[in-house]
Order: C-alpha cells, then structure tokens, then sequence
C-alpha cells in the first residue's frame, strides 16, 4: 500500500540504522521520549528500539489519553451509568480502566447500560434511535480526538438532540510536555512529537520546546521507518549543535495544523482552570470543559457528577513511568499482581499505554534478563 | 476491548487509513478501511470528498487526506 509498505522497508531500516550509529556521540547516553502512547506501540511491535545502539535510549511519555485518566473521572462516569434513564457510551480501552469503584466493564455487569462505540458519532446514533433514554458519551483524547467530539456536539446542536450529553476529559498536549520538561527528576536530550495530534494543532505549538528548554523535537510518523528517521532527525539536531522543531510527517500533519479543526474546537470547548492528570498530579490549562453555548450538552452540569478525587493506588507507579523516570518493567507490581488482564495501573489497560506495550510484545522477559 | 496486534482506533493517537466510497452533502461519508470495514466518517475538516479519496479517520473524524 502507498504510504505504508516504503516505510516498513527492512533494508531502509538497516541503512538508517547504520547512519544513527555513525551520528552518536560514543560514551554518551541519549535519552529520546516519544511522547505518543501510538509510537510507543509502533516501537514495540516492530522492535524499532532493537536497530538503535545501546547509548540511544527510547523513553514512554504520557501520550495515552486512557493511561492518564484519573480515577475519580471513571468514577463520574460509574456514577451517571447507574441511573436508570442514562445510557453510556465510551471507546473500548476506557472499559476496564480501575476508578476508586471499580471500572465500567464491573458497573456494566452489575447492570449499568454502558456500551462501546468507535466513535462519538455513534453515540448520537444510539441517543436518536433511544429518545426515552439519556445517552451519555464519557470523551477521551487529546486533540487528535477532541474535533471528533466537537463535530458530533454540533450536529446534536444543530438537529436538536436533547438526549445526548458528553462528560469531557479531553486534554492537552502543550501542558503536560511543560510540566515533565519542568520536572526536576527528568534528563531528556530531545523528543518525538506526536504525529496525528499534529495534524489537528500543527507542529508550531511545539516551538516553546526548543525556544524555552533547550531541546530539539521532531513531529514523526506512525510507520517504523517514521520513527527510525525522526530518532535520527533528533540525534542529527544535537550532533550538529542545532535545536528546532523539525516534521518528519510533513505527508500529513501542515505547519500550522488545521485550520477547520482548530476552529471548531475553539467553539465547542474552553480550558479548565485545572485537570488532573494521573501519576502527573493537577496541571494548569490542561483539560477541555464544554464552552457555555454547550453547556445544555455538558453531561457532568446536567447529572451533577460526584467530581471526588481518588488518590492512585500506593503500588502503582504509572507516574514514573509516564515521565520516564523508570521503565514499565522497574514497576514494582509490573507483570506480577498488575497485568492486562487485571491492570492497576491505566499504562497497563490500553494497548497504548507503556507497560502493557512492553508486557504484550515479550518485552517482559527480555527485559528482566537485561537486570 | 483494547487489543493486542492493532491499535484501538478510537484510542490514543491512531488514524486509519480509509477510502470514501459514497460521500453527501451534510459532511459526512461512507467510507472504506483496507480490510473492507465501512463506516460513516465526519469530513467537516477536510472540505469536500469524492468517491476514492483517501482519509486518514480517527474516531469517526476524517483529520487529513491520505496520498
């Protein structure tokens, strides 16, 4: 296929492979963080971190939006499915997420109607097709998903749907990469920029990583020859003493993102003051509400949710490993009493997230004997 | 459910490539994925679409035209 089979090319690999190693630096330890949970994916299961040399070191940032979900907001969401007249939807990985009252998938066997949709589009599908019920769409994403959100609130807006609402935890990118690069226990030499969000908010947002901290940052692709350039993208940067923003995915992602998109979001939602981001704590600016001319669609104004705060569980460490401070597998309870099928930490539920990309793909193992 | 071998697509910062097979006029499209799975896809963000265009769709969304 176009697009795709040029960019798993075994040989390509090797050669860029080959160049990375000819571009560092031996005797210093590069520490690169992709800060999608999609490339983290990519990375394992094509193993693109076995063509890079051992002082090249591939760090798991926080961009898995079900792995950042705290467990109050599942609780919210636990709370609106067990009233009697709602109905709610959500993507699939948020089914098994741990709240403080167990996760969707406990609430739906115990009798809550929680279903899943692939998208918010279906969820208005179900709310025209039950106008008796309430139906309620629990929204993840960063901005790559928030537009899908958006457009869907406008259309229930527009053919006047007054049976569908949205509990947004839509986040940010921006924010959370200031607060890791502001985090004092973090060494990071230069990053990979998430690729799809980028088509939504451009590769411009991402200018304050070089201009204020000092590190080069290049937006990539989601193909392993994507990621193998975009590693290479950045060690050239810092071999040759530059630091920019630099886009690899130029095939899709423009400059200044989209404009249709950025629009959009801008009339559907507003920040909060505050949102809190698991293992990361609260962060400023970081999380989308419904603006006031949506506010009739604002699922938490019109169920009035608990909105309690639950702190993470004590043996889980999903806060180092989304600020790529440890390893999944340095996880005290990694691969023990927190597996995919019975996760305590979000990193371990989606398939995006670090811990349960190193535990499905045989990282486990390979890992422990690296100890 | 999360799976194994493939992203979820509605989940983190996935797109999927599709091809649109019939589009209207209210912005949306039935669209293709390679495997021959349809379904209907926003293409508010992208202007309008024509039968063979490809989309690069993330949660129902069509984000970018594909090459």
């Amino acid at each position: 296929m176009k697009y795709v089979d040029e960019f798993r090319d075994a040989e390509l690999g090797r050669v860029l492979s080959s160049e990375i190693v000819a571009t560092v630096e031996p005797g210093r330890h590069y520490k690169i963080m992709e800060v999608c949970g999609g490339h983290t994916h990519t990375i394992y299961k094509y193993g693109v971190d076995d063509l890079l040399p051992e002082n090249v070191e591939l760090v798991h940032g926080p961009g898995c939006p079900v792995c950042v979900i705290p467990m109050g907001r599942v609780d919210d969401g636990i709370a609106i499915a067990r009233r009697e007249e709602v109905i709610l939807t959500c993507f699939g990985d948020m089914m098994r997420v741990p709240g403080g009252s167990g996760t969707f998938l406990e609430a739906k066997a115990e009798g809550a109607d929680i279903r899943m949709v692939y998208s918010p589009l279906d969820a208005l599908r179900i709310a025209r097709e039950n106008p008796e019920r309430e139906v309620v769409f629990f929204a993840v994403g960063f901005e790559t998903t928030a537009p899908s959100t958006a457009l869907t609130l406008k259309r229930a807006k527009q053919d006047g749907v007054p049976n569908f609402s949205v509990v947004s935890n839509h986040v940010t990118i921006v924010p959370p990469l200031r607060a890791l690069l502001e985090s004092p226990d973090l060494r990071l030499d230069g990053f990979i920029g998430p690729g799809h969000v980028s088509t939504v908010v451009g590769a411009r947002p991402f200018e304050f990583i070089p201009a204020d901290y000092g590190r080069p940052i290049v937006v990539a692709g989601f193909e392993p020859l994507d990621l193998l350039q975009s590693v290479y993208m950045v060690l050239r940067q810092l071999a040759e003493g530059r630091c920019e923003v630099e886009n690899q995915y130029s095939r899709v992602v423009p400059y200044d993102g989209n404009p249709a998109a950025l629009a959009v979001l801008q009339e559907v939602f507003e920040l909060r003051p505050h949102f809190e981001w698991r293992g990361l704590g609260f962060i400023s600016h970081s999380g989308l509400k419904l603006s006031e001319a949506y506010a009739d669609f604002d699922a938490e104004l019109r169920f009035g949710a608990p909105g309690v705060r639950v702190a993470d569980p004590k043996a889980c460490q999903c806060g180092e490993v989304l600020k790529g401070v440890i390893k999944p597998w340095e996880c005290k309870v990694f691969g023990t009493a927190c597996t995919p099928e019975r996760p305590i930490g979000t990193c371990m539920v989606s398939s995006e997230g670090a811990c349960a990309a190193y535990y499905n793909y045989g990282r486990f193992a390979r890992s422990k004997e690296l100890v | 459910m999360s799976c194994v071998d493939c992203h979820c697509i509605t989940c983190s910062d996935e797109a999927v490539r599709m091809l649109v097979v019939e589009a209207d006029a209210s912005g949306l499209a039935r669209c293709e994925t390679p495997d021959g799975e349809r379904s209907d896809v926003m293409t508010d963000l992208v202007g309008d679409v024509a039968p063979g265009d490809a989309l690069l769709v993330h949660a129902g969304t069509a984000l970018a035209r594909a090459a």
